[in-house]
């Protein structure tokens, strides 16, 4: 009986689209991260399929976790917030307690149906949390260099910049290196990715020079440390980020400036990259053509037009791509829950995994 | 200055000598001038007095109530610790004291709890159960096994408040532990009489157990020298440090080797060459120095004394540098004499191990910031006399006591509990102090 319940669970998760309610929570939302629009995507299938039992709703958020994270390009940051959700459901319902076993299932489950926003806001918190602890990173007159539209980063750089004229005043510049690459296709000439917290530090009085991603190592000689995000932190202690954060990290590293990291705990993802190529993503930044391929391509493409986009796995745009950042490379992590240095995170990890 | 500590000159035995018949607000204010005047300086002295005078500070405390003592700990440790900010033990001994009182104070509400729990088997399971996994075992009520459990916690918890504290129930949030004695079911506060007496006790007991830490630390780290020095080989050292040494001889009563000792000029270089030469300092602050008064030399050790300069020319020769320390941060850097870093590089440069000494007290939960206001300046005069007075006029001279070594210069750690990582350091810190002592 369960399993024709489970089939038409996942029917009904069918109907109710995860992905585009996935997408269009990151849309409303600028301020929310991907673990987090995962989480609530999640909630939302829970919201919309009645379950009862706990394998049933396990089954039901595997499966709509692998759907996702199949029709995502790049489902390393969702896949931390799925992961954080599985196991927060199956650690709560092994211990004793209101929530556990001994009690009623549908109280964790009215717990996380009708607490989505507080997650949210406990996430926007934790930047918060993080700007406390990164605060003291930014000594009186330090030039910071960082890059990409991390929100964390910006966070923690306007929160110091708050402080100016106060009793704490910081005076500080920033160099934020700009992509080249604009995040929209269509619209080429549309500004690069961080130009509004350059406008809102600028704003605050804080000198902002902006650079392209070539003018890294020049600029590094003026630079007294590098900030930067990060879209996942993986277990060895290295990060997925922006495309050009590796490069960055290997100047620092080069000219001896510290390299820190600003992510929210629900960062951490499981996920153990042996370098650059082997990341969990259809990313095609090194293409090699020669004319004929570009001929059929060209060929191809035109077809594809006129049949519509088929069940072809989803690549990532050449300007959301992202490369990993190697535990070596980081001096700290500033998170949350602490300046962790990289190989304390395996240990966070460990701890809701076994 | 009180007058009992007259006849001596004010240092670390003049203050525990004091301790005993002053009140408590002169021992503190004592303890804050002598740290403001450097009058003690060292880690190890700076730790005892600090634990001593913690020690005094509790048992005079009128009350029993934990949270209560927590609270004046906290004080004397503010003031203790602004005096002398770059003594970064003054700090950790302070932390390690409120760990302990808030683990008695756990343990007495942890007890409080199993008793009411096999009072009634319709007890409630609070935020307390559902915050900690382990409490699911059925052996919740016997009380040995809470003890265990209590322990467990101290490093499960962090942790799993830290990852799941976004999905968590709100009423989670709320840890018992920080709010020790407010949160008892069916308003059975733990009773301030006999169980918080106990406490006071308890507390007293392992501020002892710090302070014999302190004493026995040397001779802890010293039993893995055997471990680590091997026959013939050449070891490369600096500064007079007591643990450096203690680690030495133990490892020379059985292996024969070279010592090479860079003198450490200007700040230590006196005690360096008395070290090296085996003739006794007249310091108070090296007492404790006189059971091993029988130099590396007495010992058939060959010991090289070096001007600091040679140390890059002699490194290639060298097959280990051990270095004494100041404080270790959080993140596996260390503070130490100046020199220190040099002496790093050069054995990077060459591949040679680099190994550190320290007591887990010098192990501080502070992530160095900025680095540079850790660094103290000492007397200029040592480096250039004042009788050179033309000289004075026209130069600024700098004398900076500390210097700081990044984590990737050093390739081990000893401490009293054996050989850690640099990166490992971490974990140690946090089974060491509690989070929210981290910046009392």
């Amino acid at each position: 009986m369960s399993t024709t319940k489970a089939g038409t669970a996942a029917a009904d998760s069918k109907s109710f689209d995860i992905v585009a309610t996935y997408n269009e929570l990151l849309r409303s939302d600028p301020d929310i991260t991907m673990p987090i629009a995962a989480i609530e995507a999640l909630v939302h299938v829970l919201t919309h399929c009645p379950s009862s039992t706990i394998s049933e709703t396990l089954d039901l958020l595997e499966k709509s976790t692998a759907h996702l994270k199949r029709s995502i390009p790049n489902p390393i940051g969702l896949s931390a917030g799925t992961d954080l959700f599985q196991r927060y459901l199956i650690t709560t319902l092994q211990r004793p307690g209101q929530l556990g076993p001994a009690g009623d299932f549908k109280a964790i489950r009215t717990h996380l149906l009708s607490n989505g926003r507080l997650f949210i806001r406990r996430a926007k918190e934790s930047r918060q949390k993080i700007a406390a602890f990164g605060r003291g990173f930014i000594r009186d007159g330090c030039t910071v260099l960082t890059n990409g539209g991390s929100r964390a980063v910006a966070s923690l750089l306007q929160k110091a910049a708050d402080e100016e004229g106060g009793p704490s005043a910081v005076r500080f510049r920033v160099i934020y290196v700009l992509s080249s690459m604009s995040k929209n296709i269509e619209e080429p000439s549309g500004e690069p990715e961080g130009m509004e917290t350059v406008r809102a530090l600028r704003a605050k009085g804080v000198p902002v020079a902006t650079i392209p991603e070539s003018a890294v190592a020049y600029a590094l000689g003026k630079t007294d440390m590098i900030i930067v995000g990060a879209e996942g932190v993986v277990e060895n202690g290295g990060i997925v980020s922006r495309m050009g954060t590796y490069q960055i990290g290997l100047l620092a590293k080069a000219i001896g400036k510290p390299f820190y990291v600003v992510a929210e705990s629900h960062k951490f993802v499981r996920l153990f990259p042996l370098g650059q190529y082997d990341l969990p993503i259809e990313q095609h930044v090194v293409d090699f053509k020669s004319a004929d391929d570009i001929a059929e391509e060209k060929k191809r493409k035109q077809q594809t037009f006129d049949v519509g986009n088929g069940d072809k796995p989803v690549e990532l745009p050449l300007s959301d791509s992202v490369d990993f950042t190697p535990p070596h490379l980081i001096s700290a992590l500033i998170t949350d829950s602490g300046v962790l240095t990289p190989s304390a995170v395996s240990e966070e990890l460990i701890k809701i995994w076994f | 200055m009180p007058s009992t500590s007259l006849a001596l000159t004010p240092g670390l035995g003049s203050f525990l000598k004091s301790l005993k018949t002053n009140p408590v607000e002169t021992s503190i204010e004592n303890l804050i001038s002598l740290l403001k005047r450097r009058q003690i300086r060292h880690s190890r002295s700076c730790a005892t007095a600090t634990a001593y005078l913690l020690r005094h500070v509790v048992s005079v405390c009128k009350t029993s109530d934990p949270l209560k003592l927590i609270e004046r700990v906290q004080t004397v440790g503010r003031r203790l610790v602004a005096a002398q900010p770059r003594e970064m033990v003054v700090g950790n001994v302070v932390r390690r004291v409120l760990g302990l009182i808030r683990d008695e104070a756990e343990d007495d509400h942890d007890a409080e709890f199993a008793l009411s729990e096999a009072g009634s088997e319709s007890q409630p399971h609070t935020p307390r159960a559902f915050d900690d996994p382990s409490s699911s075992l059925p052996l919740d009520r016997d009380a040995l096994s809470l003890r265990g459990d209590g322990a467990e916690r101290q490093t499960s918890r962090p942790t799993l408040h830290s990852m799941f504290s976004l999905l968590s129930h709100p009423e989670a949030e709320f840890s018992p532990i920080s709010t020790p004695g407010t949160q008892s079911p069916n308003g059975r506060m733990p009773p301030h009489g006999a169980g918080g007496k106990d406490v006071k006790a308890e507390v007293l007991e392992g501020i002892g157990e710090i302070i014999d830490e302190l004493g026995q630390v040397d001779d802890q780290i010293a039993s893995y020298a055997l471990e680590h020095i091997h026959s013939n080989e050449i070891i490369l050292t600096h500064t007079s440090s007591t643990t450096v040494q203690k680690f030495l001889v133990k490892a020379a009563t059985k292996r024969k080797f070279t010592v090479i000792h860079a003198e450490s000029f200007p700040n230590n270089h006196e005690a360096t060459h008395a070290t090296v030469s085996g003739k006794s300092v007249n310091d108070e602050e090296n007492l404790s120095t006189e059971a091993f008064q029988k130099p590396l030399i007495a010992l058939g050790i060959t010991v090289i004394l070096i001007p600091d300069s040679a140390v890059f020319a002699l490194m290639s020769r060298v097959n280990k540098v051990i270095l004494g320390t100041h404080s270790v941060l959080a993140n596996g850097g260390l503070v130490a004499a100046a020199g220190t870093r040099v002496i790093a590089r050069a054995a990077k440069v060459h591949q040679t191990p680099v190994v550190v000494v320290s007591g887990v007290y010098k192990l501080s939960p502070v992530y160095p910031f900025d680095f540079e206001s850790l660094i103290e300046y000492g007397d200029a005069s040592k480096v250039l006399p004042y009788e050179d007075g033309d000289l004075v006029d026209q130069i600024d001279v700098q004398n900076p006591i500390y210097d700081y070594v990044p984590a990737e210069l050093v390739d081990l750690y000893i401490t009293n509990l054996g050989g850690h990582a640099p990166s490992y350091l971490y974990r140690i810190v946090s089974d060491h102090y509690r989070k929210e002592d981290i910046s009392f």
